[in-house]
């Protein structure tokens, strides 16, 4: 038996959980639970919750690979029984169900217990954020609660201070079907994070909870949360209150942000006609174009990258030599270029014709380093 | 069945020691139960001060008993799901087949030993020690109390080693309470209880588990053959009575004859001394035999659980 293999039957179970998960899961580490033979047979797994990850261990065992697993929740969940003491048999949903009838050959049933788990853990959580003493957290739970898929958390936070969390997801709209031919595995959503400290001394004075917007990574291709200002939450304000307003705001900065790669676009099209066809372009948020031209004899490449806040905000321009090359074997790349004519006000065509002309110039001058850096190499 | 708080867990030296060799000599993990007994402690409250004070102080003293769990033995398997299913329910027919043998000592909670795991009951083992500690036909009651109570197996005693290999800190245990009113863990201190003069007076809860049978010291070996009839067949009834005695001595001690018993005490017991002496070198060479005896056994249960190991390989496609 090879040593730091996984046993066949809980290798496969895992590849299935972390390919096909609708959350992006992760493993963290794994290890062996036995004594002589090296079978990877531990693992933990990090499962997205709340804006934040819960760590979970699953101990199966390598000498009685049929078993089912079991789990190990985090150190502050002691109390978190996915069973009831003394409860029958349960609906077809319930864990209890699952787990006795472990089927260790088929490679689905790790995720759905994972799952199940989770949807109870959420369940858990509510509870218990329900079981807080704190009138003005009771207020806002009784008001947000119809929405749909809000997680909420409840932690000690710094200094022995407890807090609870939300996680409120925003927009109903799905915004990958706002972009036209988006490559994204995941659905992309927005979350505010609601931080409300629950303690003594807030009871008198009810403060401004903590408030970010998050959003999922690959989403800032289109749209830059951190770019985007939230709202002021006035006092004596709830959730309630301040959800709509935010997500107004946000609706149209998203229907802004899908509209700027159009004009974007544009400026790639108009780009065209006088560099060639690119050589290289991001055709569904276009953010980036390559052209590849000559002035002479020399030629390189010109990359365009494209801010979100375009034409608001201007592009950014690197030139890249196809003659020239470093002592590693790498091509010789310009510094970044920020300094040239540009304003936000001219048409896309104006835009390309005084880049062209601009790099007329450049090149020569871009040239001239290449030449200098050669030289400094020998 | 009262949910009474613990004030802490004993548990004597040479157990502890052979629940740790058990779990670190097994290839994989390992559970069992525990058993042993909850006495009840009478606190004294010395104090000088006024009777209302020392009233309040005793009754308190009987709402919440001060009460003390014993572990003496455990039986353990080198597997795990002995009693229990994958969803924590409990098998009532397996747990009852284990410790029907155990019948002086009452079932006071299990324990499981993992490798490499956080220090934490898992989902599991939560599942199964809440549906034992609910079973009430598993109660027991509390000996030396005055007040009538019954207990539950609740006790979990949690073993696991660090996560990486160390070689000098090679294990971690934690004993705990699982209440039914709170539902929760809570972990007790666990006292080890060793033979020697500065445990004396912790030494008191432990009884023997396997007492000297108990036996006639006065014996009418009859050394002539009587003529009569009836001294014929008294004569053959006391030998199968000292037949008998032997046969139960022989279960303590090896080749020691029932006759000598009567130089231990009386009037022939002058050198009881030396007597008692070879008693109990024959009983410990008693216990030797077992214990070569055991050895033999285990390597052939050892031999076929390496068969059943092979062959769970194979299923499981790992060969």
């Amino acid at each position: 038996m090879a040593i730091n293999t996984v046993p066949p039957l809980i290798a496969a179970q895992l590849n299935y959980l972390l390919s096909n998960s609708p959350l992006p899961i992760n493993v963290e580490q794994m290890w062996s639970g036995s004594k002589h033979h090296g079978l990877l047979d531990r693992f933990t797994l990090v499962i997205p919750f709340c804006l934040d990850y819960i760590r979970w261990d699953v101990i199966y065992n390598a000498l009685y690979p049929l078993a089912a697993p079991d789990i190990i929740f985090g150190p502050e969940d002691e109390s978190f029984r996915p069973y009831h003491v003394g409860g029958g048999d349960g609906d077809l949903k319930s864990p209890r169900k699952s787990l006795s009838d472990w089927n260790c050959k088929d490679p689905t049933w790790l995720l759905s217990l994972i799952l199940e788990l989770r949807e109870l853990y959420m369940t858990y959580q509510r509870k218990r954020v329900g079981e807080v003493d704190d009138e003005r957290l009771k207020f806002e739970l009784s008001t947000i609660v119809p929405r749909e898929g809000i997680e909420m958390y409840m932690r000690s936070g710094i200094e022995k201070t407890e807090e609870v969390k939300f996680a409120v997801p925003l927009l109903g709209v799905d915004i990958n079907k706002m972009v036209t031919g988006c490559p994204w595995r995941h659905q992309q959503k927005i979350f505010l994070e609601v931080i409300f400290p629950v303690g003594r001394k807030y009871r008198h004075a009810p403060s401004t909870p903590r408030l970010k917007l998050v959003a999922s990574p690959e989403l800032k291709a289109l749209f830059s949360t951190e770019d985007f200002r939230l709202p002021p939450w006035l006092d004596d304000m709830c959730m309630a209150e301040y959800l709509p307003i935010l997500e107004g705001l946000l609706q149209s900065q998203i229907v802004d942000a899908v509209s700027s790669i159009d004009v974007r676009r544009k400026f790639i099209v108009a780009l065209a006609p006088l560099f060639g066809r690119p050589v290289e372009a991001d055709p569904v948020f276009c953010r980036k174009v390559a052209f590849l031209t000559s002035s002479g004899v020399f030629t390189f490449l010109v990359h365009f990258s494209l801010p979100l806040q375009f034409p608001k905000q201007q592009p950014v321009l690197m030139l890249q030599s196809s003659q020239h090359f470093n002592p590693s074997g790498a091509p010789i790349k310009s510094p970044v270029i920020t300094e040239f004519p540009w304003s936000s006000t001219w048409e896309s065509s104006e835009m390309a014709e005084r880049f062209f002309d601009f790099l007329v110039e450049e090149c020569l001058n871009f040239k001239k380093y290449c030449n200098e850096s050669l030289l400094q190499q020998r | 069945m009262d949910d009474l708080p613990l004030q802490k867990i004993q548990i004597s030296g040479p157990t502890l020691a052979s629940l740790l060799q058990r779990f670190s000599s097994s290839p994989g993990d390992v559970d069992g139960l525990l058993f042993g007994r909850v006495t009840h402690i009478a606190t004294s409250t010395f104090s000088d001060d006024d009777p209302t004070t020392t009233a309040a102080a005793s009754s308190s003293s009987f709402d919440s008993p001060t009460l003390i769990a014993t572990i003496t033995s455990f039986m353990g398997s080198t597997s795990t799901s002995t009693f229990y299913d994958s969803a924590g329910r409990l098998n009532l027919l397996s747990l009852r087949r284990l410790f029907s043998d155990n019948q002086t000592l009452s079932l006071l909670g299990w324990f499981s030993g993992r490798r490499k795991t956080p220090l934490r009951p898992s989902m599991r083992e939560s599942a199964v020690t809440s549906s034992l500690s609910s079973k009430i036909q598993f109660a027991f009651q509390v000996e030396n109390s005055p007040k009538s109570y019954t207990f539950s197996p609740c006790v979990f005693l949690l073993l696991t080693t660090p996560f990486h290999d160390q070689l000098i800190h090679t294990h971690e245990y934690r004993a705990y309470q699982f209440r039914l009113s709170t539902e929760s863990f809570e972990p007790q201190t666990l006292d080890v209880i060793n033979i020697g003069p500065a445990f004396r007076g912790h030494y008191g809860a432990f009884c023997p588990n396997s007492q000297f049978p108990l036996l006639p010291c006065q014996l009418r070996v009859s050394s002539s053959m009587a003529e009569d009839e009836n001294c014929e067949s008294e004569s053959l009834k006391s030998m199968e009575r000292v037949s008998e005695d032997q046969r139960v001595l022989d279960m303590c001690a090896e080749d020691f004859d029932v006759g000598r018993l009567n130089r231990l005490i009386g009037s022939d017991a002058a050198n009881y001394a030396g007597e008692l002496e070879d008693m109990y070198k024959k009983m410990l060479a008693k216990l030797e035999g077992l214990a070569k005896f055991v050895e033999k056994s285990s390597a052939r249960v050892l031999e076929q659980e390496n068969r059943n190991m092979k062959l769970r390989y194979r299923v499981a496609g790992l060969e």
